[in-house]
């Protein structure tokens, strides 16, 4: 376990599908690994829109998805769109400052990068 | 002195009237002065009779052809004077009275002292009396009489002021001489007389000279007499007037410069916003002509989504005193709508809301996108730093995940925060621009050669290839992980291993072109069989997993029995390729 690992011991996301869309595949392996220690099924990571659409298309069960805002050269909105038409809750982590989201989706949780997996945990833990 | 003071003394109010062509001579005459008013007042300076002295104020009396009966009313009605006009209008009683100052007096001394208004119709002042009253106490005009070649025969208290000579000076001299010497040269006195008895009137207006010399504007009127024995000449002192119009002229002169030569476009108002000019610089740059902007005309001009707000803002700025906008004009030359700060404020210093209002439109367009920019680029390198330390936070976990020990740890991850910066330092020297593949292979490898790489060993070649900038990091880290490993274990460490890095290109000029680079190792003698180490290292994850992953490349390593062999197919950009 690593050293920044989130407190394993609480599996807060047990069983839940977290879609993970971030195109650092650095970062997203991370992510995917510090939630996969919090109990979760990763879904993705998916680097860009193209790929988070179908993997959103293609899950029957999604829980929960963290986008990252800026994936290269597009934005992570459509995700964002088809996620909450479908019900899905998300979390935003971004570099970006909060005018940059559009206001349809300036009621989602945002993390700034980079993004604090305890904090994660903690803030997940206490919404479920 | 051809005037003597009267024992009543009559105060005059003026304001201007129109003419009214054969009037009695007491009412041209204080026509010319500009008199509409006259009161009469006793010893005691107390009023004694007020005369509105227009022509429907007069009362004629008598039978047709016979003469005339004449009454001065009072507002009120009540007859201040009579007179028995022997020929219609004539201005013969002027010139009497005027010519003769003895006769004046003589009559002066019939004069009434009883209350006129109390016994109108018994000794109050007669109309004759009543002119020469006005004549003497008219302090503020200059009153003389002329003969016919300018010689003064009479000069009334308000010359004397005016001008400067006393009576007793001037009569019977050259009446010419309140003329300047140009005037005088360019023979105006004679032309205005000439004038004069021609038309029975002459007006002008000039620059006099007074005794002392010094000059004043005067507006003149000159008269012939009936009798053809001279004129009447009145003249005021309009030099307040005169500078007071200048004074408005050029600042007037001013304000059109100002307003027709800044960049600004100016406009004029009322406060409601409906406009009643515009500088020509509105009509250039709008193209709506100055008649079309009349109004709320102008509107034309403004981008339909902002005219409600520009509307609306003058209604906000009769509360504030202030109208404030930003809203988008049309530009006539190229249909672009650009935007403009427009200003008002009320003319005035009593900042009256209901007068018109000045203001100006300034071109802020440009400096909105300034703005704009630095907004999207300060936002923009905020997403860079963030994710910068992302990155550093995640090549620290794998850095810990894959080391054996503290001392691998620090060495592997202080040498990727050096990848990392100096890939950093080229895109910053670009600008985030695109990198060129050899500088970025060059910069890594010389890096890696402070080791002691002899000459000859490694190769480098391929044609110019530019790589995305969103790509240059990743494949900066990769490049270092496998020149870490070739300093390490492989080619750049034994002394017959060689290491080729060669590149190619694929796919059409257009969408997709891809560099296919080639790391090739031979020579190396591998510490094992396989030559495959025992555990994935970061370097592995990197290049078969990060790469795909992120920059849609294909990859495949192989530590082959001479050396590790890595192929990277990775998209560069259609275009911009440099030279080398």
């Amino acid at each position: 376990m690593g050293l920044w690992m989130a407190d394993a011991a609480r599996r807060v996301l047990e069983g839940r599908h977290v879609l993970v869309v971030e195109d650092e595949y650095m970062i997203a392996v991370d992510l995917a690994r510090a939630l996969a220690d919090l109990g979760a099924t990763v879904i993705g990571p998916a680097a860009s829109v193209a790929d988070a659409l179908a993997l959103v298309a293609g899950e029957s069960a999604l829980d929960l998805a963290i986008l990252d805002v800026n994936l290269g050269v597009e934005k992570v909105f459509p995700v964002a769109h088809d996620l909450r038409a479908r019900g899905v809750p998300f979390i935003f982590a971004t570099g970006y400052d909060q005018w940059l989201v559009p206001s349809a989706y300036a009621d989602a949780p945002r993390f700034d990068k980079p993004v604090d997996t305890r904090a994660l945990a903690r803030a997940l833990s206490t919404s479920e | 002195m051809p005037f003597d003071r009267p024992s009543h003394r009559a105060q005059l109010a003026a304001s201007r009237r129109h003419e009214d062509a054969g009037r009695p001579a007491v009412q041209e005459c204080l026509d010319q002065l500009g008199i509409r008013r006259a009161i009469v007042l006793n010893h005691s300076g107390q009023q004694s009779a007020a005369a509105e002295l227009s022509p429907d104020r007069e009362e004629r009396t008598g039978g047709a052809g016979g003469p005339k009966r004449r009454h001065l009313l009072t507002p009120n009605g009540m007859r201040v004077g009579t007179s028995v006009l022997r020929h219609d209008c004539s201005s013969e009683g002027v010139s009497d009275r005027l010519r003769s100052p003895s006769g004046l007096q003589a009559k002066r001394r019939q004069q009434v002292t009883d209350d006129p208004v109390s016994r109108p119709e018994r000794g109050a002042p007669s109309s004759d009396e009543m002119l020469r009253l006005l004549v003497e106490s008219a302090t503020d005009f200059a009153i003389m009489a002329l003969d016919r070649q300018g010689v003064v025969t009479s000069w009334n208290v308000g010359a004397e002021r005016l001008l400067g000579y006393a009576a007793d000076e001037i009569v019977g001299r050259d009446g010419d001489i309140v003329f300047t010497p140009e005037d005088r040269a360019a023979m105006a006195p004679q032309k205005e007389r000439e004038e004069g008895r021609a038309r029975g009137r002459a007006e002008d207006e000039r620059w006099h000279v007074r005794k002392d010399s010094s000059r004043f504007w005067g507006s003149g009127s000159i008269m012939p007499l009936a009798d053809g024995s001279g004129f009447v000449k009145i003249l005021r002192d309009l030099t307040k007037r005169r500078n007071a119009e200048e004074q408005l002229r050029k600042s007037e002169e001013l304000f059109r410069l100002l307003a027709t030569n800044i960049p600004q476009l100016v406009f004029r108002t009322r406060g409601t916003g409906e406009r009643n000019w515009g500088s020509p610089q509105w009509i250039v740059f709008t193209g709506v002509t100055f008649e079309q902007s009349l109004g709320f005309g102008w509107l034309d001009a403004v981008h339909p989504d902002d005219r409600n707000v520009t509307v609306a803002g003058w209604t906000q700025a009769r509360t504030t005193g202030e109208y404030y906008i930003e809203h988008r004009i049309r530009q006539a030359k190229d249909g672009e709508y650009r935007w403009h700060q427009t200003r008002a404020k009320p003319l005035g210093l009593a900042q009256d809301m209901d007068s018109d209002w000045v203001g100006t439109s300034t071109d802020v367009h440009d400096m909105r996108g300034l703005q704009e920019r630095q907004k999207v680029l300060l936002a923009e390198l905020q997403h860079r730093t963030r994710n910068l330390l992302a990155v550093v936070q995640s090549i620290a976990r794998q850095t810990i995940r894959t080391s054996g020990s503290t001392d691998q740890l620090a060495t592997e991850f202080e040498g990727r925060l050096r990848a990392l910066s100096r890939v950093q330092g080229l895109l910053a020297r670009v600008d985030h621009g695109a990198i060129d593949l050899r500088e970025l292979i060059e910069l890594e490898l010389t890096a890696h050669g402070d080791g002691g790489v002899e000459p000859g060993k490694v190769t480098i070649d391929g044609p110019p290839a530019m790589l995305p900038p969103s790509s240059a990091q990743t494949f900066a880290l990769a490049i270092h992980e496998l020149a870490t490993n070739a300093l390490k274990y492989g080619a750049l460490r034994q002394p017959a291993g060689r290491l080729d890095i060669l590149w190619g290109l694929e796919g059409a000029n257009g969408s997709k072109r891809r560099a296919v680079l080639d790391w090739r190792e031979s020579g190396v003698q591998m510490p094992d069989g396989s030559g495959r180490p025992a555990r994935k290292g970061y370097g592995s994850e990197l290049i078969e997993r990060a790469l795909p992953y992120q920059l849609n490349a294909k990859t495949c390593l192989e530590f082959g029995p001479d050396g590790v062999r890595c192929r990277i197919a990775t998209e560069i950009e259609s275009h911009g390729a440099v030279d080398g």
